[in-house]
């Protein structure tokens, strides 16, 4: 039996591994981890089909074919992992010469812990800035995880499922035995059923978990802000349910704002200033003299008119009506007014609870999004509107609200007092994230580079982790217009298939990956990003024939360490098996290539720089590893986890327990309470970054790179380009949905799940309402195209359900695969990245994330395509 | 067995668990999730619906095996002897649902041939053929083997949330029969007369 992290998907469950005569023959959940607690979803039970797939690369493929694109027959040829390095690190070296920022590199997101070693800390050592996330476009959540950074200091949000009484999730199915903390949140999230937690879900869709809700409320696609925005004026200007003193200690919403927008400063400090509305006069916020701060009103301050940033945000949401909003989402308002009151009674602002003596807010309450409501044209305004319903009845991080995953706050490990990190203010009192998984932080927002030096031009701005914009039409414009002297030269993939999952692959191709003079793809599929695009395709291990570090720490990252009281866990990731046929796991590729190009050092301080980044608390690596030995990825963990741990838990302790457990505090957990940090309800700072990226856009002549007038202080909703279609053709909303039997695009090729999404009426149709197919003469497993104003289009099967609104058509994300290498995959499904424009018009004017859903029209396959 | 309705999201968890458990070749489920929707949008209703085999306490499976084959044990749970069924599939028709599973032979699933196309592959072979065989019907045995060494079945280890609960049914004071009585545990289709072994828990 061995103990490890399974790596099914990035909730990276304890799993026991059984192993007979050298054969992996089964995987069960951990019963001790807290990773899980035994349970173990589909995906983890299937993951021995995974590692005996026939179709998995089992050694160093060259590409024959010079030509590249989608559909085109690469050639493969089969070649020793010798000429496999020899090419590879000639291909770095010259890169390296002609300008190491050629380099991009790409990891999944499905492995944070490995894309950490594979990925992060080579391309620092490497000298290049280009990274972006497998899917980095499509499935992640530039919006969603910078506004967790900035609320929570995390990654994501999930409601408190011990105490809370009234969860809303927007978009979102958290709790449904998939994503972050997948089982653990599944077993929450049932219990919290079973207690009475009420479930409303907004959602086009009848998904997962509003099948199973309270209420489902049918909203249209990207149109949750505008609802959002409504029930907070709702809350604040009618029902006179808002948490004043939450807001007063909480967050900025007593700081003095001028005409200008920004904050009026104290003189000497730089301080922002408060009203005292006892002594009648101004503050600096941080004074001890205050004896309480305004909310409402208008002041003067040193001959500047001004008002508290919280009165600014009620005017403002003023125009939110819900009628207003009933007509942009399809939601009466009734509805609006009914679920506001509800979610600002069931507050119960002003409650406290005392839990291990120790009194605290109770706010049982949570307004959740995730990846539906965020994958809009206004995703970060979308998320800040959603998550401002927890912050003004201050339901954020406390019992019974909205909890940052992680937490974000640990007070150290009992035995050593190592890994030891928290939140803190910065100089204006806001709440500054730690254990961030990039070394770009949600806030602060760093200084805009001048002139950016990647190519997606992520470094000008402050929110996005990263952009499309290496791949727009105008992207060689862009890149002159910057002065970006180098062009995409080398790639260095790990595990994707970015042609199925950032957006259409022929724009993805011809703009960005036919640029390339070679790419190199680390994986253990052949996927269709291997045959239209990489040069060398090397043979990954999978999860079950690797080490991996911690898969669960950053606790507040990518893998998202489960939440609520109970218990830390750091598990590593260890191999059942010896890796089969030629497979190399990546990191030992990686540790050569730094060898070989004369990284050592540099490789050595990125790792340092991450440990104490993502682990909490610096290490010496250099020191603690002999210059003459040769790199082992096992000597790092071992020093990694000796120095958190102590000298008698090293490498050798984890493979033997795979896994160590402490208990976790209530300050860690409600660490919200126990701490002195703020949250803007005002985000002023943003008005700050904007124009300092506006500048650099300017200086460079290109004043319209995005919508600069989306670079503002308060909360809007924005339509989405599909909203604003007027051909009545293009009459149904397209969007995608991210079925929980399956982790993005990987695990098609696993034949038990294909089985089961075969049988199972969602995972590969086009879900289509009842009326709405009897209007159209469509029936149950027609062939249809769905066509987008562009003339791209995907073609499927319909389902008809009356789980959907009749103006939209749902579609499970990353299906349709047509590459010869996943022979299971094939043919299943609809491919619906096809139908995604990758530009401007789809990027978030402020986090530059992509717009995910589509005005299409509906037509038979075979017939006149009449709609 | 008790499955809370209430708590199960339709993951498949339990699906995956069966197989891996049993070996199950292609097109066999004993265990499963079907979806039943109703209503008419947007007032609709779905409801994810875990099936296995009702192990019912008066079989129809066993009325009609003209071999002896389908056997309830003394515990309650009906196995089949593989050794003893002639493949008939008269108790498929039988079985009011639907749980019970012919498969002439093992096939890769990779492949869809009768040779494994790796060494996992010749283990579920070999684990299959031992447990169900050729030729002959299969089904659910709520884990027999795993339940007479003191384990629960797959199924309910696997649940991510929690939804299934194994236990005496006999037992008025077993967690299951405690569960039935409080939140109104109910049978599928009580009316064929079957007396099954599983209960469902509402979940509204």
């Amino acid at each position: 039996m061995v103990k490890t992290s399974c790596g099914m998907c990035y909730g990276t469950c304890t799993v026991d591994v059984r192993v007979e005569d050298g054969v992996v023959v089964g995987i069960e959940g951990e019963p001790d981890s807290p990773q899980g607690y035994g349970n173990i979803c589909a995906k983890g039970l299937s993951a021995p089909m995974m590692l005996y797939d026939p179709s998995r690369l089992n050694y160093p493929l060259l590409r024959t074919n010079p030509e590249k694109g989608v559909g085109v027959d690469p050639g493969w040829k089969r070649i020793g992992w010798g000429e496999a390095m020899e090419l590879l690190t000639a291909r770095l070296k010259e890169c390296m010469d002609r300008d190491p920022r050629g380099l991009y590199t790409v990891g999944s997101p499905t492995f944070p812990a490995e894309r950490a070693f594979n990925i992060l800390c080579f391309r620092k050592a490497f000298g290049t800035p280009n990274y972006y996330t497998g899917g980095g476009g499509l499935h992640c959540g530039n919006g969603a995880h910078m506004i967790g950074g900035i609320y929570h200091a995390s990654w994501s949000i999930i409601p408190d499922f011990k105490f809370c009484n009234l969860a809303i999730y927007w978009g979102c199915s958290k709790g449904h035995g998939a994503g972050h903390a997948a089982n653990v949140a599944a077993k929450q999230a049932a219990d919290a059923k079973a207690r009475g937690m009420r479930l409303i879900v907004f959602d086009p869709f009848l998904s997962t978990q509003a099948s199973t809700a309270e209420e489902w409320v049918p909203i249209k696609a990207g149109t949750d802000a505008a609802a959002a925005l409504a029930m907070a004026n709702l809350l604040v200007n009618e029902y006179d349910l808002f948490d004043r003193e939450y807001l007063k200690r909480k967050t900025n919403g007593p700081y003095l704002v001028g005409p200008d927008g920004l904050y009026v400063r104290d003189k000497a400090s730089g301080s922002p200033l408060v009203w005292d509305s006892v002594e009648g006069r101004h503050d600096r916020f941080s004074s001890k003299a205050v004896k309480d701060c305004a909310l409402e009103g208008d002041f003067e301050v040193n001959g500047i008119r001004c008002n508290p940033s919280f009165q600014l945000l009620t005017n403002h949401l003023e125009k939110y009506t819900p009628e207003h909003a009933s007509d942009i989402c399809g939601v009466s308002a009734n509805t609006l007014r009914r679920i506001a009151k509800d979610f600002g009674d069931e507050a119960k602002i002003g409650s406290t609870i005392t839990i291990d003596d120790k009194a605290m807010p109770y706010r049982p309450v949570a307004s959740i999004y995730f990846r539906g409501s965020q994958g809009h044209y206004n995703q970060a305004w979308d998320c800040m509107s959603l998550v401002l319903l927890n912050h003004i009845v201050g339901a954020a991080d406390v019992p019974g609200g909205a909890l940052a995953f992680g937490p974000p706050v640990h007070l150290g490990y009992p035995g050593t007092g190592r890994l030891k990190y928290s939140v803190e203010p910065d100089k204006d009192g806001l709440l500054v994230a730690r254990n961030w998984p990039y070394s770009h932080l949600p806030y602060p927002p760093p200084e805009p580079r001048d002139p950016p030096e990647r190519l997606d031009l992520q470094d000008m701005f402050y929110i996005p982790t990263y952009t499309t914009i290496m791949a727009w039409d105008n992207n060689e414009e862009l890149w002159q217009k910057f002065k970006i002297p180098y062009r995409p030269d080398v790639m260095i993939s790990f595990a994707t298939n970015q042609v199925m999952s950032v957006g259409n692959p022929k724009t993805l191709m011809r703009n960005f990956l036919k640029k390339f003079r070679f790419i190199a793809s680390f994986n253990i599929y052949s996927t269709e990003f291997e045959e239209a695009a990489a040069d060398l395709v090397l043979p990954d291990t999978c999860f079950l024939e690797r080490f991996a570090s911690a898969t669960t720490f950053p606790t507040v990252g990518v893998s998202c360490h489960a939440t609520g009281m109970g218990e830390w866990v750091w598990a590593i990731r260890q191999p059942a098996v010896e890796p089969m046929a030629e497979r190399r796991p990546m990191i030992d590729v990686i540790l050569e290539l730094a060898e070989r190009l004369g990284l050592r050092e540099r490789y050595l301080d990125a790792v340092e720089d991450w440990v104490d980044r993502a682990y909490g608390g610096e290490i010496d690596l250099s020191s603690a590893i002999n210059p003459g030995d040769k790199l082992r990825f096992e000597t790092i963990l071992d020093v990694i986890m000796k120095d958190r741990f102590g000298p008698d838990k090293g490498l050798e302790w984890f493979k033997e327990h795979g896994y160590l457990k402490w208990d976790k505090r209530i300050e860690e957990v409600y660490w919200r309470a126990f701490t002195d940090v703020r949250v803007p309800v005002y985000l002023e700072w943003i008005i700050r970054a904007g124009r300092r990226s506006r500048a650099v856009a300017e200086k460079y002549g290109v004043p319209n790179l995005v919508d600069w007038n989306a670079h503002n202080a308060l909360p809007e909703w924005r339509p989405c380009p599909t909203h604003a279609e007027k051909n009545p053709e293009y009459d149904l909303e397209a969007f995608y949905w991210r079925s929980a039997l399956h982790t993005y695009s990987m695990t098609m090729q696993n034949p038990w799940l294909n089985e089961i999404s075969q049988n199972d009426p969602y995972t590969y149709t086009i879900q289509l309402n009842r009326e709405t197919a009897e209007r159209k003469g469509v029936e149950e497993g027609d062939a249809v195209w769905l066509e987008n104003p562009k003339g791209s289009k995907a073609r499927g099967r319909v389902h008809i359900t009356d789980g959907i609104r009749p103006d939209h058509v749902a579609i499970a994300a990353n299906a349709g695969h047509w590459g010869k290498g996943l022979p299971i995959a094939k043919g299943k499904g609809v491919f619906f990245n096809e139908l995604i424009e990758i530009d401007k018009e789809h990027s978030c004017p402020v986090s530059l994330g992509q717009d995910i859903c589509v005005k299409v029209r509906l037509y038979k396959d075979g017939g006149e395509g009449g709609g | 067995m008790v499955i809370d309705l209430k708590r199960c999201v339709s993951c498949h968890s339990c699906t995956a668990a069966c197989k891996a458990e049993h070996s199950t070749p292609p097109g066999v489920f004993w265990a499963k999730v079907v979806r039943v929707e109703s209503g008419r949008y947007p007032t609709v209703v779905r409801q994810g619906l875990p099936l296995l085999c009702m192990n019912c306490k008066e079989p129809e499976c066993e009325k009609v095996c003209p071999t002896g084959a389908t056997k309830k044990r003394p515990n309650g749970i009906v196995v089949v002897v593989s050794d003893i069924c002639v493949g008939c599939r008269y108790c498929s028709v039988a079985c009011p649902y639907g749980a019970r599973y012919f498969a002439e032979d093992w096939k890769d699933y990779f492949t869809g041939t009768k040779e494994p196309s790796s060494i996992y592959a010749e283990h579920l072979r070999k684990r299959w053929l031992e447990e169900s065989d050729r030729g002959v019907v299969s089904k659910c045995n709520f884990c027999v083997d795993r339940a007479e060494a003191g384990r629960t079945p797959a199924c309910v280890e696997a649940c991510p949330c929690e939804a299934r609960t194994f236990g005496d049914l006999d037992d008025p004071e077993s967690e299951a029969s405690q569960l039935i009585v409080k939140r109104r545990g109910m049978q599928l289709h009580s009316e064929y007369g079957t007396e099954p072994s599983v209960y469902y828990l509402p979940a509204r």
